[in-house]
C-alpha cells in the first residue's frame, strides 16, 4: 500500500515547483509592498515610533537575514556551479555565464538604485535639518515663549502690585471676607488680569475671575506654584483650565512676611484658544524638530535600513528568480547533454525525462525518439550481426570442411585467379608437383612452374584455358620421376556468377597406369597363349593324324601329308606373324623428333588410302599455316597409317573419312573421323589395350602401338563419338 | 616605553572621556527592607540633557541586584530589582514630569522645573526601598550590586548588545528581624 507523503516530503518534491516559486515571489512582493508601505508612512509617523529602537532592531535583523539568505542561496549555488566546471560537467559554463548575466543584470542596477537612494536620503536629511529651518523654528517657538513670558510677566507685576496693597492694608481688613472680595475684584479690574486669587501660604483666601474671560470655574493653581512664589518670590505656570479652550498664564507672587503667614498673590491672564493654539504649535513644532535632531541618526539608519530591505529584498527576488530560469533553462540541456553522453557511451536505453511544456519538451521528445530509434536500429544490427556471425560460423565451418576435404583429397586442386597468380593449392597438389606452398601460393603461375617440365604444365592450362574440354592427360618427370597426370581445368565464378579465376584439378595416374599396363601385360599373355594355342590345336592334329595314318601304314598318305603340311605351315605363319607384331611393339625405338611438316606427312598419307576401298571417300582437311611440328615423322605416319585403316575398315559405302589437322596454341590436333557404326561404350575403355580387337582377323596390337607412339611424343589420344555419326580419334601433339 | 612615551599615554588615558558610573552605592537594612542609596556619575550627559529637551521620553534603567555573601565563593543572587526614571519635558509649561517605576510599577510621579532638580532626581537615590526579604534571615551577610541600564547598542550596526555600566558592588550588611 502506498504511503502517504509527509509535508516535509511533498515539499522537497514541488519545492522547485512552478507554484511554489510564484508563491514565493508573491510573498516577496508583499514584503516590499509593506516596505514601500512604511517608507511612505514614515513621513506621518511619529519621529518616536520611526526612531523607535526595536523597530529599529527588527529592521536589522530582517537586513541580516535577509543578508544570510541571498549569500547561502549565492555562495550555495556558486560553490554548486564551482563543483560542476571542476568535475567538467555538461553544461557547466554554459550555466556559469547564465548565472553571471541574471545575477549581474539584477545586482547592478539593484546597487546602482540603493547607492543613488541613500545619496538622495542623506541629502533629503541634511536639508532637513538645515540651519535655516532650525533658526526659523527656533525663533517662531521663541516668540511664542516670550509671548507667554510676556503675559506672565504683566501678570506677575499685577500679583506683586496686589501682593503690596496688601502688605500695606490692615490684616482685618484682609480677613473680612465682603472686603476683601470688593478689594480683589477692584485691583483685578485695575490691573485687567482674568484671575487674580489669594492665598496665605499654601491656603486659599479668595479669588476673582473675569466673568468675560471665559473663565466658569476658579481654576487650580497648584500647590507647587504657591511654594515656588514663597520661597524664589516668583513663579509661574501655563496652564490648562476646565471648562475653557485656551491657556491660562498664572504668575504668582509673594507678600512679605507676616504673622500668621505670607500672602500669596496668584495672577492669571487666559489666551484665547486661537492664540494659545498657535503659540503652542509654534513651540511643539521647535520641539518635534528637536526631536527628530536628536534622533537624526537613528532617524536616517532607520531609512537607510528600509533602503537595505528594499534592496536585499529585490535582489534576493531577483537572484532567486535568476537562477531559477537558469535551472529550469539548464535543467532540460543538462538532462539532454547527459543523455547524449549516455547514448555516445552506448546506453540506448537512457531516457530524458524532464517535465517541460516549451519548445525544450520537443526537443526532449526529438531526442527520445531518436533514442528509441537508435535502439531499435542497433538491435536490427544486432540481430543482422549475429545472423552474419552465424552465417560466416557456418561458411567457416564449410570452408573448413572444404578445406578438409581438399587437403585430404587424393587429387590435386590449385586455385588460380584471373591474374593467373595461385589461390590456393592443396597438399595432393604439392605432394603431385613436388612443391613447397611457398613456392606455389601467391605467385604467379608462369614464375613458380617456370621449369621446363613444369612449364609444359602451364602451357596446358593455358591451352585447357583457350579450347576446354573433359580433361586431359600429360606425363611429367617430376623429381626425376615420370608421372602421369589428368589435368581438368573448371572457370572459377563468385556467387554473382562473374568469373574469378579458374581451378585446376591434378590426378597423378601414375600407378593407375601402371595398373592398366600390368593389365594389358596380363591380357597380352592371356591373348598370346590364347593366339599361340589356336595354332597349335590344327598344327598338333595335322601331326597326330599323319602319325596314325603311318602306324595304320596306309598307302594313302601323300594327300594327307600334304594337306598336315599346309596346315602346319600357315598356322605356323600365323603364329610367325603374331611373334613378329609382337616382337616390334617390344623393339619400338624412341622418338627422333625433328621438325616435320605435318601437313604434308598427312596429305601423303591419305593419299595412299584414296582407293581403296570404293564408296568410300578419304580426304584431308589441313589449317592453313600449320606449320612444322617437332615429331618422329616415321612413328606418327605409322599412327595415321593405323588410324585411316581402322576408319576405312569401319566404314561402309558410301562412306567418309576425314583426317583433320589443327593447331591449339603449342599443340597441333590430328582428328580421325569416319561415319562408321561407331565404338560402344564398354570397348572405348579397352580399345588402347594390346591384343584388344574388335575385328576378327585383327592382332589387337595397333591401337596399343599408336598410343604409345602418341604417349612418347608427350601427347595424348582419346576416341569420342563423331557428329553426326560415326567415331574420331583425336591426337594431340606438342608442337614443338 | 620612553618617558615622553608615558605621558602620552596617560595623558590619552585621562583625556578620554569616561561614561557614565554608579558611585557610593550603599545599602542599610531595616527590618527586612533594603534601603539602597546610589548616584550615577556622568549620566546626564549632553547628549541626553539635549534629548530630554527635545520633549523626547528619556529613562534611566538602574538593575540592582540582593546578593549573599560567600566568603570562598561567587556571592548567591537571591533577587533582582529594577529602577526605572523617565523623564518627558513640556516646552509649553517649561515643566518635566517624572514617573518613577519599581519592577514596572509606578511608584511616583511628579513635576519639576529645575534642570538640576531634574538631575537629582534622575540620578540619586537615597535610601530606596528596593528589597524586602521575608523572614529575615539571621544569619549571613548581603549586599547589593547595581548598573544602569544604558539602552541597547548596535555592533558594525545590526549586532545587538546591551549597554550597561559596570556592577558596582555596596557594602555587606547583616539583615536581623528587629533592626530599626
Amino acid at each position: 500500500m502506498k504511503r502517504p507523503l509527509g509535508l516535509r516530503e511533498r515539499f522537497e518534491r514541488h519545492r522547485k515547483d512552478t507554484r511554489f516559486v510564484a508563491a514565493g515571489l508573491g510573498f516577496l512582493l508583499l514584503l516590499l509592498t509593506l516596505a514601500y508601505y512604511l517608507i511612505q508612512r514614515g513621513r506621518d509617523l511619529p519621529s518616536v515610533v520611526v526612531t523607535n529602537k526595536v523597530l529599529l532592531f527588527a529592521l536589522r535583523y530582517a537586513n541580516l537575514v535577509l543578508i544570510l539568505v541571498i549569500v547561502f542561496v549565492l555562495t550555495r549555488n556558486l560553490l554548486r556551479l564551482w563543483l560542476d566546471r571542476r568535475q567538467r560537467a555538461l553544461g557547466a559554463r554554459f550555466k556559469t555565464k547564465l548565472i553571471a548575466t541574471y545575477v549581474g543584470l539584477s545586482l547592478v542596477p539593484v546597487l546602482l538604485l540603493f547607492f543613488y537612494a541613500n545619496e538622495l536620503l542623506k541629502g533629503s536629511i541634511d536639508r532637513w535639518f538645515s540651519g535655516s529651518l532650525r533658526t526659523v523654528l527656533e525663533q517662531s517657538s521663541a516668540v511664542a515663549q516670550a509671548l507667554q513670558a510676556e503675559v506672565a510677566d504683566r501678570d506677575h507685576r499685577e500679583a506683586a502690585r496686589v501682593a503690596r496693597e496688601l502688605a500695606r492694608s490692615d490684616a482685618a481688613d484682609v480677613q473680612a471676607g465682603a472686603a476683601i472680595a470688593s478689594r480683589l475684584e477692584r485691583w483685578r479690574e485695575e490691573s485687567g488680569v482674568d484671575f487674580l486669587g489669594l492665598y496665605r501660604e499654601t491656603d486659599f483666601v479668595h479669588a476673582v475671575v473675569d466673568p468675560r474671560s471665559g473663565l466658569n470655574d476658579l481654576p487650580e493653581v497648584g500647590r507647587q506654584l504657591l511654594l515656588d512664589a514663597l520661597e524664589k518670590e516668583r513663579a509661574d505656570r501655563v496652564i490648562l483650565p476646565g471648562g475653557t479652550h485656551g491657556r491660562l498664564i498664572l504668575a504668582a507672587a509673594a507678600g512679605p512676611p507676616e504673622r500668621g503667614g505670607r500672602f500669596v498673590v496668584v495672577a492669571g491672564t487666559l489666551l484665547d484658544p486661537v492664540t494659545s493654539g498657535r503659540s503652542e504649535e509654534l513651540i511643539q513644532a521647535y520641539q518635534s524638530y528637536r526631536q527628530l535632531e536628536v534622533q537624526k541618526r537613528d532617524f536616517a539608519m532607520s531609512y537607510r535600513l528600509m533602503f537595505i530591505l528594499v534592496t536585499l529584498l529585490i535582489l534576493l527576488a531577483s537572484s532567486w528568480v535568476g537562477l531559477f530560469l537558469v535551472r529550469r533553462l539548464m535543467q532540460p540541456i543538462q538532462a539532454l547533454a547527459e543523455g547524449t553522453r549516455r547514448v555516445s557511451s552506448g546506453d540506448l536505453d537512457h531516457q530524458v525525462e524532464v517535465a517541460a511544456d516549451d519548445e525544450m519538451a520537443g526537443v526532449v521528445d526529438s531526442f527520445n525518439r531518436m533514442t528509441s530509434e537508435l535502439r531499435r536500429s542497433r538491435a536490427e544490427i544486432d540481430r543482422s550481426q549475429n545472423e552474419l556471425l552465424a552465417a560466416n560460423r557456418g561458411l567457416a565451418e564449410e570452408r573448413a570442411f572444404v578445406a578438409a576435404i581438399l587437403e585430404n583429397l587424393a587429387s590435386g586442386v590449385i586455385a588460380i585467379d584471373r591474374d593467373g597468380r595461385v589461390l590456393s593449392a592443396n597438399r595432393s597438389a604439392l605432394s603431385i608437383l613436388r612443391q613447397r606452398e611457398s613456392e606455389l601460393v601467391g605467385r604467379q603461375i608462369e614464375s613458380a612452374w617456370s621449369d621446363p617440365e613444369r612449364r609444359r604444365l602451364a602451357g596446358l592450362v593455358a591451352e585447357l584455358t583457350e579450347h576446354p574440354r573433359e580433361s586431359t592427360e600429360i606425363s611429367l618427370v617430376l623429381g626425376g620421376n615420370r608421372r602421369t597426370l589428368g589435368v581438368k581445368r573448371r572457370d572459377l565464378r563468385d556467387s554473382a556468377g562473374r568469373e574469378a579465376g579458374q581451378v585446376v584439378v591434378l590426378e597423378d595416374l601414375s600407378d593407375l597406369v601402371k595398373a592398366q599396363k600390368l593389365a594389358a601385360w596380363t591380357e597380352a599373355a592371356r591373348r598370346i597363349a590364347h593366339e599361340i594355342k589356336n595354332p597349335l590345336t590344327p598344327i598338333r592334329l595335322a601331326a597326330e593324324r599323319l602319325r596314325e595314318r603311318h602306324r595304320e601304314n596306309q598307302g594313302a598318305v601323300g594327300p594327307l601329308l600334304e594337306e598336315s603340311v599346309d596346315i602346319i605351315v600357315r598356322e605356323v605363319g600365323t603364329m610367325q606373324s603374331l611373334v613378329d607384331e609382337f616382337s616390334r611393339y617390344a623393339r619400338m625405338p624412341g622418338p627422333r623428333l625433328l621438325a616435320t611438316d605435318l601437313a604434308t606427312l598427312i596429305a601423303e598419307v591419305v593419299a595412299l588410302y584414296r582407293e581403296v576401298k570404293p564408296g568410300v571417300t578419304v580426304s584431308a582437311e589441313i589449317e592453313p599455316g600449320l606449320g612444322s611440328v617437332w615429331i618422329d615423322r616415321e612413328q606418327i605416319r605409322r599412327v595415321l597409317i593405323n588410324l585411316l585403316d581402322n576408319a576405312i575398315e569401319a566404314s561402309d559405302a558410301p562412306g567418309e573419312v576425314v583426317a583433320r589437322a589443327t593447331s591449339r596454341g603449342e599443340q597441333v590436333m590430328i582428328e580421325i573421323a569416319d561415319l562408321g557404326p561407331g565404338v560402344p561404350d564398354e570397348d572405348r575403355e579397352k580399345l588402347f589395350l594390346p591384343f584388344f580387337s574388335r575385328k576378327k582377323r585383327g592382332t589387337g596390337m595397333g591401337l596399343a602401338i599408336v598410343q604409345r607412339i602418341v604417349s612418347d611424343h608427350n601427347g595424348t589420344i582419346r576416341v569420342a563419338e563423331n557428329s553426326p555419326r560415326g567415331t574420331v580419334f583425336i591426337v594431340e601433339l606438342p608442337s614443338r | 616605553m620612553t618617558f615622553f612615551g608615558r605621558w602620552l599615554l596617560l595623558g590619552l588615558v585621562l583625556a578620554t572621556p569616561r561614561g557614565p558610573e554608579i558611585r557610593d552605592l550603599s545599602i542599610n537594612a531595616t527590618g527586612g527592607q533594603v534601603l539602597v542609596s546610589f548616584r550615577l556619575d556622568g549620566g546626564m550627559s549632553p547628549e541626553i540633557r539635549e534629548r530630554i529637551e527635545s520633549g523626547l521620553p528619556t529613562s534611566f534603567v538602574y538593575e540592582l541586584e540582593l546578593m549573599r555573601d560567600r566568603k570562598h565563593w561567587w556571592d548567591r543572587g537571591l533577587r533582582s530589582s529594577r529602577i526605572e526614571v523617565v523623564a518627558m519635558y513640556n516646552a509649553v509649561t517649561h515643566e518635566y514630569l517624572l514617573n518613577t517605576k519599581h519592577d514596572g510599577r509606578l511608584i511616583g510621579s511628579e513635576t519639576v522645573r529645575d534642570a538640576d532638580e531634574l538631575e537629582s532626581t534622575m540620578t540619586e537615590f537615597v535610601s530606596f526601598p528596593a528589597f524586602v526579604i521575608e523572614p529575615t534571615p539571621d544569619r549571613g551577610r548581603f549586599l547589593v550590586r547595581a548598573r544602569v541600564d544604558l539602552g541597547v547598542g548596535a555592533m558594525l550596526g545590526f549586532i545587538p548588545f546591551q549597554r550597561s555600566t559596570a556592577w558596582l558592588e555596596s557594602n555587606k550588611v547583616r539583615l536581623s528581624a528587629g533592626a530599626p
